[in-house]
């Protein structure tokens, strides 16, 4: 299912306004409708390329002829379009930059007309709680641009549904804010405050939208000046309020209501050999930080993430902690941590995968999860601590058999499907390549062991070799595999 | 059942449906629709059989291991027990699992006597009840006993609240070996096809043969109209057993298998193509019957004794045919017998000789089952510690699969190769009790706790020993996983726990 428009449905009808106000007239010459023809990658048949589906979408031009629009509207695109209000004409766009972590796309037109008359916006501050904003796009009810209007509702951390991992400050507004909403402009005294992103279905919450707000979007614009964009940052650390007395007391900290205790250090992250376990952390870039994980920022409380929300890869962060009862100074250097993507829904990719024998191999991830519908225990337990247990360090790739494509030599196999992959002839399987190179050394029998009890997968090469055409002419399977998630 | 790799299972009976079936209480629910029904099945009344049962009435009260101090309210449950020539009635285990308190009461006269439980087993689901007084069974005729093949006309009986008999004719249609209510046994059973009525009090009723006993009802499915049924066999090795100084269950091998149909498989073992036998070991209890005896994972068994096992774990039994193994091994043979298997292991076909022995409950890391048991517990400060087991699991209700918390599932389904060695218990922080002594960690649950004062915690046991030796005056609780570690000021734990037990309405701050 895809919902190019909006990431979850609304129910409600909208308040459309008859008379567009002065700011909205303004509006129509920066207003941009993007049409999308999208692609999404078939996890469940990976060497098929997808089905196709078109969507409508919002988006606002910004200083330096560019479009800005959210990461969902143009996600998986094969072909985009962008229309003006007051231009008949359809133009051609291409995505410049995709930022799938917080949801925002720049879009660049190459025939230099489109830009003719329009005014780009100007990013605006966060605005006040309770100040009045408009929301501006196409949402569903008909074909031409809707105003709507609202108020800032709450200022707070939410998870962007995009990539599903992600949580980034975020504008909840009361503003109906509909499918077909997504990345166009909410307004205040005629500059851009937020990008309308998502919402609520009206089954669950009424009248509760949001939208990404400007720090998130200035963030996005100076990330992907060197050309790049290098995505957001984590000290990857889990850390635990110090709001007991006699833990504080225990760990040697005065009562004076700071610092969190540092509960554990991904070793694939920022921080690793650097902070330990046990560590209290009591500033960070010299903002003290309070038991409950709060810093003061300008003026006003925030969750202390903010301040490494705000860096860039290769940043640092500076951070006073205290180590058994020492005080000391340490400095994190900002880096991805990579096994967090298994999580996150991927867009623009290629599934990778394994086909040997009429078994496909896949790596475990959001995707794979949600197009099988896996609910054996084991991979859910694989999915769900990946990240806490460390499982990563010796599942890289976390391979399941997914699916069985039926043959006489794989015929008393079906059991297996959905099993993880533990070694293959005795050589323990780190990655979907390892796979690809065990299956590719020459050997009379292929003996698979999958994690836990069960007996031995065996493939005898000849039968393999003999079936190979048999299974891929019979199941059209275009390509027995791809490594890369780039398709190369 | 053709696919290859379903695996009889011993220990360690898994499927992923593990959910209960629990068809009697489903069959009640259902009553209003069943007594409207019209059936064909031939019903009839026979004055002359009614005296060889009797009504049990049970009331249960199980323990809330989620509140590990109290019991849950009490609940009836009406069955009908066999009467057997040893002057025992015969039930099923789960009609009296956590009870309180047993009576018999005669069908017609409605005369009432309290019972005790004499004997129990929980895996083969088997109780016998003795009433306080010997002589209130005289006079009514005992049910002999006597096995039933496929094919066999039977009979379930039921009692009209008239205390006459009603008796639902059945058809044996299969005899294999299946899952019991404790999930992980699998023991023999017959299936009798028949469409019974609803009545008061059938939680347990008899299968009767010519007038002999078949076998006791263990679930019937409304939908498919089966009938589930402790078999004959199952009940003479429970009677046998329970004849003796002390009662030592039913025997397992301590494997695990698979079916090896495969011929790839067949090869890549080494199997010559003449041989038609086998089934591939892939797990082997650490000081298991088997595992003693040396058997390895990776082995093939070829045969038991002189029985050849085929492909998919059966043998030929001289009463019922094609049957898995495990018949043979937990209810053919007993607590200390010797069984032979002929075993292929690197080309060459070995002996392997295993004594047989029952795994009771405790001895798994995260026990099967908890009935007739309290949990232990220890409150710490308002920390709710206690050993993690699979009754725990299920106060999530039927789908606890699904609900409970997913890292103790996994431990569960999972043990026997996630702790070979099973040294101890898992112990878990259950919940947190807000007081002053636990501000701050009041959303702390479903934890598992490695270390309290240094000290490794696998039991309850450990846990009190722990908390004598507090650090410079604080208990340090230590997890194994998120948020890793925390601190109680003991003084306060000790000063709090009178305040803890009043707030709360805790009987006793732990029981061990």
């Amino acid at each position: 299912m895809r919902h190019p428009l909006w990431r979850i449905l609304l129910l409600f009808l909208l308040v459309q306004s008859p008379v567009l106000a002065a700011e909205g007239l303004a509006i129509q010459k920066s207003l941009i409708r993007v049409t999308t023809t999208a692609q999404d990658a078939n996890y469940r048949v990976p060497w098929e390329p997808g089905s196709i589906e078109e969507g409508v979408g919002a988006g606002f031009v910004i200083s330096g002829s560019r479009i800005l629009t959210n990461a969902h509207v143009v996600s998986n695109a094969r072909f985009l379009s962008v229309e003006r209000e007051d231009d008949p004409k359809k133009y051609i766009a291409t995505v410049e930059f995709i930022a799938h972590d917080c949801d925002l796309a720049i879009l660049k037109v190459s025939d230099p007309d489109f830009f003719k008359g329009t005014v780009p916006l100007t990013i605006g501050d966060i605005p006040a709680l309770e100040s009045g904003v408009s929301v501006y796009g196409y949402p569903i009810g008909g074909e031409r641009l809707s105003v709507t209007k609202g108020v800032v509702s709450r200022i707070d951390f939410q998870t962007y549904t995009h990539s599903g991992v992600d949580a980034h400050l975020t504008i909840q507004i009361d503003a109906a804010i509909n499918p077909g909403n997504s990345g166009g402009p909410v307004m205040q005294d005629g500059n851009v405050v937020g990008v309308a992103f998502q919402g609520y279905s009206g089954d669950v919450a009424q009248n509760v939208g949001y939208m990404i707000p400007t720090p998130v979007i200035k963030r996005f614009l100076k990330d992907i000046e060197g050309g790049h964009y290098g995505g957001y940052m984590d000290l990857s650390v889990n850390w635990f309020n110090l709001q007991n007395p006699a833990e504080r007391r225990a760990l040697g900290l005065p009562d004076d209501g700071t610092g969190v205790l540092v509960s554990s250090v991904a070793s694939a992250g920022s921080s690793a050999g650097v902070l330990k376990q046990g560590d209290v952390l009591l500033a960070i870039d010299g903002h003290t930080i309070f038991e409950d994980a709060f810093v003061e920022l300008n003026g006003s409380r925030i969750q202390m993430s903010e301040i490494v929300e705000r860096k860039f890869k290769g940043d640092e962060v500076k951070l006073a902690i205290l180590r058994d009862k020492q005080k000391m100074d340490v400095t994190v250097k900002l880096a991805e941590a990579w096994p967090f993507s298994m999580q996150a829904n991927a867009y623009d990719k290629k599934p990778r995968y394994v086909l040997f024998g009429g078994l496909l191999f896949q790596p475990l991830s959001r995707n794979f999860l949600e197009a099988n519908q896996v609910d054996d225990l084991r991979v859910r337990f694989f999915y769900d601590f990946f990240i806490s247990d460390e499982l990563y360090r010796e599942h890289p790739d976390v391979i399941v058999l997914g699916a069985i494509l039926p043959d006489a030599i794989n015929t008393y196999l079906m059991p297996f499907r959905n099993g993880i992959v533990d070694e293959v002839n005795g050589v323990k399987m780190r990655t979907l390549n390892d796979l690809a190179a065990a299956f590719a050394k020459p050997a009379d029998y292929y003996v698979i062991q999958l994690i836990g009890e069960g007996r031995p997968i065996v493939l005898e090469r000849k039968a393999v070799d003999a079936a190979r055409e048999r299974i891929e002419t019979r199941y059209n399977v275009l390509k027995e595999q791809n490594l890369n998630d780039d398709g190369s | 059942m053709t696919t290859e790799a379903r695996q009889r299972i011993q220990p360690g009976w898994r499927r992923d449906n593990r959910e209960v079936t629990r068809g009697f209480l489903l069959f009640v629910m259902l009553s209003g629709l069943l007594a409207s029904a019209l059936h064909a099945a031939p019903v009839q009344v026979a004055k002359d059989k009614k005296a060889s049962v009797v009504r049990v009435n049970v009331t249960n009260q199980g323990y809330d291991f989620l509140h590990p101090w109290s019991k849950k309210a009490p609940y009836s449950r009406q069955a009908l027990g066999a009467v057997l020539p040893n002057g025992r009635v015969l039930v099923t285990g789960e009609l009296v699992a956590n009870s309180d308190y047993v009576e018999l009461e005669k069908a017609e006269s409605g005369e009432k006597i309290a019972a005790e439980v004499e004997v129990v087993d929980y895996e083969a689901n088997l109780a016998l009840l003795k009433p306080a007084d010997d002589k209130f069974l005289d006079g009514i005729k005992p049910l002999q006993l006597a096995p039933a093949v496929v094919g066999d006309q039977a009979s379930v009986w039921q009692l009209e609240s008239t205390g006459a008999l009603l008796i639902t004719n059945a058809l044996v249609t299969t005899v294999e070996v299946s899952r019991y209510p404790i999930d992980d046994t699998a023991l023999l059973i017959y299936r009798l096809t028949a469409s019974l009525q609803y009545r008061e009090g059938s939680f347990t009723v008899p299968v009767v043969k010519d007038g002999k006993l078949a076998g006791l009802m263990m679930r019937y499915d409304t939908r498919t109209q089966n009938v589930d049924v402790i078999p004959a066999p199952v009940i003479e090795h429970f009677l046998k057993d329970a004849a003796g100084n002390k009662y030592h269950g039913f025997p397992r091998a301590g494997i695990l298998f698979a079916a090896m149909r495969d011929p790839q498989l067949r090869r890549y073992a080494g199997l010559p193509e003449s041989e038609s036998r086998g089934v591939y070991v892939t797990e082997v209890v650490k000081d298991g019957p088997a595992g003693k005896g040396g058997l390895q994972v990776g082995d093939v068994i070829l045969a038991i004794g002189d029985k050849a096992v085929d492909q998919d774990g059966d043998y030929e039994d001289p009463q019922y045919g094609k049957v898995s193994i495990v018949h043979m091994i937990s209810t053919r043979n007993y607590q200390g017998d010797v069984l032979k298997l002929s075993v292929f292991r690197a080309g060459k076909q070995i002996p392997v000789a295993m004594t047989l022995d029952h795994r009771p409950a405790e001895d798994y890391v995260i026990e099967p089952y908890t009935i007739d048991r309290a949990p232990g517990y220890y409150v710490l400060g308002g920390l709710v510690l206690e050993e993690l087991s699979r009754q725990y699991l299920k106060e999530w209700g039927p789908d606890w699969v699904k609900k409970a918390p997913e890292r103790f599932v996994y431990y569960d389904r999972y043990q026997s190769q996630l702790f070979p060695d099973r040294d101890g218990k898992i112990v878990i922080l259950n919940q947190v009790l807000p007081s002053a002594t636990t501000v701050g960690y009041e959303m702390l649950a479903y934890l598992v706790v490695s270390k309290i004062n240094g000290i490794p915690i696998r039991s309850i046991a450990d846990v009190a020993k722990a908390v004598e030796k507090p650090i410079n005056g604080f208990h340090k609780v230590e997890f194994s996983e998120d948020p890793r570690v925390l601190y109680l000021d003991a003084k306060q734990v000790e000063d709090g726990n009178d305040a803890l037990m009043r707030n709360y309405g805790l009987p006793a701050i732990n029981r061990l």
